[in-house]
């Protein structure tokens, strides 16, 4: 059996993109599951789905609010691993690039 | 020496998994001389950070189990201290290190980077897996007797090159 830790669930949950477009929603504000399926043009069935994964990850928190269900930005701190990957990815890109300018700038200098 | 410009000037990123960036990149020039470049602390500021930034080394054991430690200052004068561990160091073929920014610690990615001889020329591949430290943890203690192995395969190696 698979047992996945919070950070895959994380990544799993972020993998989609419908999912993440369900997180910036909600950034924005609470919103029902109608609400959120509308720009998806997808099921209520379908759009639940979603949710649940992202609940399983704890990046979306719900509610039932008389008859229908309010979702909001769950405990997880999303900001914290994009943030992280995004810093990565910014110290990454250039560094291969820097250190092949820095071997052509060294042709010919004595080892 | 031949090559191919376009080639040699473009790094090659892909996501092969949600947790996982490889970039590929090929380098004029033979790979004890970019093995060696590469681990030397002294050139080590010319490249590691981003452009417009100025790297500080202030910690770099390249040997297994050693440490590395550097200071980026940017443009605004903000300092970024970024620090990992070298797990493997396999001259001039391989590195596997532990990187993590100790502005968010906990969070780690583990580079595997792979030098391939290509006579004049040089393929380094980057592999970096995203981990939380508790998963980092984990993954050494399952890794140890892989490491020990590594270890008496680095210390044959020394010992062919003192021989030499």
């Amino acid at each position: 059996m698979v047992q996945y830790s919070p950070v895959d669930r994380t990544f799993a949950a972020l993998s989609d993109p419908t999912r993440r477009g369900i997180l910036e929603r909600l950034g924005r504000g609470n919103a029902t599951i109608s609400e959120l399926a509308e720009p998806y043009g997808i099921s209520l069935t379908g759009l639940k789905k979603h949710v649940r994964v992202l609940e399983d990850a704890e990046l979306v928190a719900t509610e039932k609010v008389g008859r229908t269900r309010m979702c909001r930005l769950g405990p997880r701190r999303l900001d914290e691993i994009e943030e992280w990957i995004t810093m990565y990815r910014r110290m990454l890109d250039e560094r291969l690039d820097r250190f092949g300018e820095l071997l052509e700038r060294r042709k010919g200098v004595p080892q | 020496m031949t090559s191919d410009p376009q080639q040699a000037a473009t790094a090659t990123v892909s996501t092969p998994s949600d947790r996982e960036i490889r970039t590929e990149r090929y380098f004029d020039a033979p790979r004890d001389l970019v093995f060696q470049a590469f681990t030397d602390p002294e050139l080590t500021p010319e490249w590691w950070g981003p452009r417009g930034t100025t790297t500080v080394v202030d910690t770099m054991e390249v040997e297994p189990g050693g440490s590395w430690r550097f200071v980026i200052t940017d443009e605004d004068g903000g300092e970024n201290a970024f620090r990992g561990i070298y797990r493997e160091v396999s001259p001039p073929e391989r590195i596997v290190q532990t990187f993590e920014w100790e502005g968010m610690p906990g969070h780690v990615a583990v580079e595997t980077i792979t030098f391939e001889d290509l006579g004049d020329r040089t393929k380094i591949t980057n592999v970096s897996l995203f981990h939380t430290s508790e998963e980092r943890d984990g993954m050494l203690s399952s890794m140890e007797s892989g490491m020990n192995e590594t270890y008496a395969r680095l210390d044959e190696l020394l010992a062919r090159l003192r021989s030499r």
